[in-house]
């Protein structure tokens, strides 16, 4: 009798376990215009407002970071793929030691899924590269290409249509990117506006 | 009358020697901060592209049967010229020597088992191990394994990409092992000059021939010091298991043509896919030109 109640109680406390995995766990949501689920694709570009990039010691940023970013739901699940990533007018935090000579993306597309953390929607985004030749005759990386890889993930917010990358929300949504296989910082503002189909319509995930 | 020249002229000898000692100093005392790690980089030579400083803290020596733990420090220094040759789309460089002509540091490091070769298992009481090491690694019957250059430093090949992307050949370095020991007399070597041990470090992956099976090294932690001028990895780990060695000779001196099969006997199968080398440390990096100008604004 007493081992009966014994199992019942494991049991028991196994499904609180359970349940609270579940509760902090990720899940979907998806892209809506206007309220609506997103029927088909849609084309979201934008310029970054503030980004920067930085490996313990230099910061990296560029006056011109645009993107370009196809999206679609399948079921209830918001996906996508950043197929154009042009970075212009890099510069750092050194510049008198380290300028940037080249800059960019590498093996686009790059995958995108929206994704619920607690009560926030994220954008995670996988397969990151971004290779970066530093140059100047002091730079310490001066001839070494610098590979920046791994996954991000932004916080999408709605009312001011979006998406906020900085280290909380990397750690949110337990994403990291590296370079020199080193933890980097990556912290950028990125307003989602759509070009094709829904024009001038409010994005939102839910 | 004797006795107070012998004096005078001890005393000039040791002025003269103090006054060597202090100049030496103060030509390496002009470099400060992080940047004193390079001041024996040929940072002068206008060929030098970036002045290296690497520092091997821990890690493995596996050659055939023997395992060497590294237990004391090796430093790799010097400087590296304009790329030579390109392979695995990545640029080599050759290497220039330290001004000092210590391009990589002799740290004679313990064999574990000495000259018997006995180890005991991991499992037996510490009275054991303690006696083990105690008869079997002292200084008559302990052996000690040094690194030595097989070859100028010139013969050594680096690869700043591969250093940093985690592929292909990092630091090719052709080396020779010194074994040490009363009985083994003092040209006890694995390897040599016309037949060395060539190392292909990788901070990648290996492709070691069977039985040994791919290791994976690590181009360590980066961060960039004095103002980005500096880079440190740390906990950089440098590995090759794919590399041969020869019969070791020289050993035992006269007694050689006895000595040499026991060792390699010891040694057991030293072909490829039966060696291993783990480095693992920190490496400092910085242009030539750097240290050069803050050696100038710092007299």
């Amino acid at each position: 009798m007493r081992t009966k109640a014994k199992a019942i109680g494991v049991a028991l406390a196994a499904l609180a376990v359970l349940c609270a995995m579940f509760a902090t766990s990720a899940s979907a949501a998806s892209w809506k215009f206007e309220g609506k689920s997103l029927e088909g694709s849609e084309v979201v570009v934008g310029a970054a407002i503030d980004s920067s990039l930085t490996i313990p010691g230099l910061t990296t940023k560029c006056a011109n970071f645009l993107y370009k970013l196809n999206i679609k739901n399948e079921g209830t699940t918001g996906k996508g793929e950043v197929t154009e990533l042009p970075l212009y007018e890099c510069t750092t935090d050194q510049p008198e030691v380290c300028t940037v000579k080249t800059i960019a993306a590498e093996k686009l597309p790059w995958a995108a899924k929206v994704t619920t953390v607690t009560t926030s929607n994220y954008i995670v985004i996988e397969g990151i590269k971004v290779a970066i030749k530093y140059a100047g005759i002091e730079c310490a990386l001066g001839g070494i290409t610098v590979n920046v890889t791994g996954t991000a993930g932004g916080l999408l917010d709605n009312a001011t249509e979006t998406a906020t990358f900085n280290s909380t929300t990397f750690g949110a949504t337990k994403t990291e990117l590296k370079a020199l296989a080193t933890k980097i910082q990556w912290t950028g503002l990125f307003p989602t506006e759509a070009f094709q189909w829904h024009r001038e319509q409010a994005l939102s995930v839910s | 009358m004797q006795k107070h020249r012998r004096r005078v002229v001890g005393s000039a000898l040791l002025v003269v020697a103090l006054a060597a000692l202090s100049l030496a100093g103060s030509a390496q005392a002009k470099l400060g901060g992080e940047f004193t790690k390079f001041a024996n980089c040929p940072y002068t030579n206008a060929t030098a592209l970036k002045c290296i400083y690497s520092v091997t803290e821990s890690g493995e020596v596996l050659l055939g049967s023997k395992k060497v733990p590294i237990e004391k420090p090796v430093v790799l220094q010097g400087a590296y010229a304009s790329p030579v040759e390109e392979k695995e789309e990545a640029e080599f460089y050759p290497f220039l020597a330290a001004t000092n002509g210590i391009t990589l540091s002799k740290a004679p490091q313990n064999v574990p088992g000495g000259i018997l070769g006995i180890v005991p298992e991991a499992s037996s009481p510490f009275l054991v191990k303690a006696l083990i090491k105690f008869f079997l690694e002292n200084s008559l019957t302990g052996v000690n394994s040094t690194l030595e250059l097989a070859k100028p430093a010139s013969a050594i090949r680096i690869s700043e990409n591969n250093l940093a992307g985690e592929i292909g050949t990092a630091l090719q370095m052709p080396v020779k092992v010194h074994l040490e020991n009363p009985f083994l007399g003092k040209k006890c070597y694995v390897g040599s000059e016309s037949s060395p041990i060539t190392w292909n470090l990788t901070t990648g992956t290996t492709k070691p021939p069977a039985p040994n099976t791919p290791i994976t090294g690590s181009g360590g932690e980066g961060e960039l010091l004095e103002s980005a001028k500096i880079l440190k990895l740390n906990n950089n780990l440098l590995v090759d298991n794919s590399w041969s060695a020869p019969k070791a000779a020289g050993c035992g001196g006269i007694l050689s043509f006895l000595v040499d099969p026991i060792i390699n006997a010891q040694l057991g199968t030293t072909t490829a896919g039966h060696n291993t080398a783990k480095l693992k440390g920190t490496l400092y990096e910085a242009s030539a030109f750097t240290v050069n100008k803050y050696d100038k604004e710092h007299p």
